[in-house]
């Protein structure tokens, strides 16, 4: 099991969490520089702990960004937006001011309809809000395991249907999509981590249609407690985003949410512009 | 209208917003000594604008709580737990190591079953844990501003009926329950803050609540999609304690509830204790 009780520290790499539900910030490393086997295994290993990690006043440029993801695993070109020009694996996430909401403001894991959803993410703040626009996580595997045993039987072993495709995309003025075919697959409703061998609740509730054999209205009493319970806010972190922040996240095992609490109008507060960098890693078939 | 962008500016304290949504910390001003009438002003209006407001590293014995408490109003005294020795206006507010759980774990308004609800409160917190046991307040100017006209107009003139027994406040290790009369208020669902003139939505999460001169059962569907409305993250801010600090929030416009986040087993989280002291100013009957 993770050992939270103190923060590790190698050489120079402290670990401080940020909740006791997930979530740590990592100082003591430069990701500008290519990192040592044992400092790169120390960052591994508190991503593996704490599901989600920060590290702050980062400047690094795009190739930098992408070699330290190439540490976790191959690179993922995103299906539905178009990259940069000279970067096609950096997605640029881009609220301008005058909008109100962001590109994925409701809890959700990414991309759960392709057949391999990514293994994660590293999000960096290149422009970012002083004070609006926080991103939250929360931590799947606890969302499984405060279910009761009863339900733990009987979720297990059903199978959800995903669909996704580029018509919610739309609404992004800043961001490029691409009108890319529907997409379909069918994954476990509790995965097993392949590195920690831990089950945790795989439940995007957009994306999921229904229970495999079942139809959807049948499916959706069930699906909709669960994606009550998972949305505990005692699951959740919350992470205030400065310029030149990173935050990396195991989408196996979490969900997240942008806050969208640009209230204009409501509370008089100036529009503000979001930009972001995002790289993605590629990630198994769940089981 | 909260003049959210201009806060900064103020000349003699410094006010920097947290959320989009409500919150802000003041630096720049010592709480252990007498403020003036200026400070004091400046104090209140950010309390008025922001709703709740927060200060780092301030060094407060129960009397210096108790004057901060008074420049806001005349203070009130709990009657269902047990209160400081010789300062009965105080509450040490505490959660043991082994508990997992906090007084105040979901949203909720503070004492809304008297006639006249407290106005708000000041909390200061003693000995905190690292990392678990954050704050979250939620502002219920927006999430009635948020409502459609047509669900404003039903809901205007709608009383909820608010019940209140000493019998809730068993079960915390750290704080003793007094015994005192069952209370029950009804209050509109809309009241108008005394102060700034505007709506709020006033209600928090309790099954089992109803409206006036209505059974439970009628009132559940309304009641229901209104605590899940109030519960939406964009409306609310989140703060991490550390030693020292303080929160002073308004009980007419926002919701307060603390992260349960006490993870031991599941997350190997050290258990630690949670002390703060709090004291309560008396507020006007809900119109």
């Amino acid at each position: 099991m993770a050992n939270q009780a103190h923060a590790t520290s190698a050489d120079q790499v402290t670990v401080n969490p940020l909740s006791g539900a997930l979530g740590a910030e990592i100082s003591g490393v430069d990701l500008s520089q290519p990192l040592d086997n044992k400092t790169f295994s120390d960052i591994y290993q508190a991503f593996l702990d704490h599901l989600v990690i920060f590290f702050r006043d980062q400047v690094i440029t795009p190739d930098q960004q992408k070699n330290f993801a190439l540490r976790f695993g191959k690179l993922h070109i995103h299906p539905l937006t178009e990259g940069l020009d000279e970067h096609p694996e950096i997605v640029e996430i881009v609220k301008e001011p005058e909008e109100v909401h962001n590109w994925g403001d409701r809890w959700h894991i990414d991309l759960t309809s392709l057949e391999s959803p990514p293994m994660g993410s590293i999000l960096y703040a290149k422009e970012v809000p002083d004070f609006c626009g926080d991103t939250q996580w929360a931590n799947m595997y606890l969302a499984y395991e405060t279910l009761s045993d009863g339900m733990k039987r009987l979720i297990d072993g059903l199978v959800c249907v995903q669909a996704g495709g580029a018509d919610g995309y739309k609404n992004y003025k800043g961001m490029q999509f691409i009108d890319a075919p529907p997409m379909q697959a069918e994954h476990p409703l509790v995965r097993t981590h392949p590195d920690t061998g831990k089950k945790s609740l795989f439940l995007s509730r957009k994306a999921i249609k229904h229970f495999k054999d079942m139809t959807p209205e049948e499916s959706a009493p069930l699906l909709d407690y669960l994606y009550q319970h998972l949305t505990n806010p005692d699951f959740a972190c919350r992470f205030h985003w400065r310029n030149n922040s990173i935050a990396m996240w195991d989408n196996r095992c979490t969900q997240h949410r942008v806050q969208a609490d640009y209230f204009h109008e409501q509370r008089d507060i100036e529009p503000v512009y979001r930009r972001m960098h995002r790289v993605t890693i590629e990630g198994d078939r769940p089981v | 209208m909260a003049k959210v962008k201009s806060a900064t500016t103020r000349t003699r304290i410094d006010v920097r917003p947290i959320s989009g949504a409500l919150g802000a910390v003041i630096t720049g001003i010592d709480l252990s000594k007498p403020l003036s009438e200026e400070e004091f002003a400046e104090i209140h209006q950010a309390f008025l604008d922001h709703l709740v407001i927060f200060f780092r590293d301030q060094d407060l014995g129960p009397e210096e709580m108790i004057a901060i408490g008074s420049r806001f109003g005349e203070l009130h005294i709990h009657d269902y737990t047990k209160t400081m020795d010789g300062y009965p206006e105080v509450i040490e507010v505490i959660k043991l190591p082994e508990e997992k759980h906090n007084w105040g774990d979901d949203w909720h308004i503070d004492s809304p079953s008297f006639d006249s609800p407290p106005l708000g409160s000041v909390i200061h917190a003693k000995d905190v844990p690292l990392y678990s046991g954050d704050t979250q307040w939620s502002n219920m100017y927006l999430a009635y501003e948020a409502l459609s006209e047509g669900m404003k107009r039903m809901l205007s003139g709608l009383e909820c009926v608010f019940k209140g027994t000493h019998k809730g406040f068993m079960g915390y290790g750290g704080m003793p329950h007094k015994e005192g009369p069952d209370r029950t208020a009804a209050h509109p669902v809309v009241r108008t803050h005394p102060v700034t003139g505007k709506k709020s939505l006033f209600v928090d999460v309790k099954p089992g609540r109803n409206f006036k001169d209505m059974t439970v059962e009628e009132s559940a569907p309304l009641l229901d999609y209104l605590y899940q409305h109030i519960a939406n993250p964009d409306f609310a801010c989140r703060f991490h304690w550390e030693n020292g600090s303080v929160g002073i929030w308004d009980n007419r416009c926002t919701l307060h509830r603390v992260q349960r986040d006490y993870f031991h087993e599941l997350r190997d989280v050290p258990e630690s204790l949670r002390y703060m002291t709090r004291v309560q100013m008396m507020g006007d009957e809900p119109y």
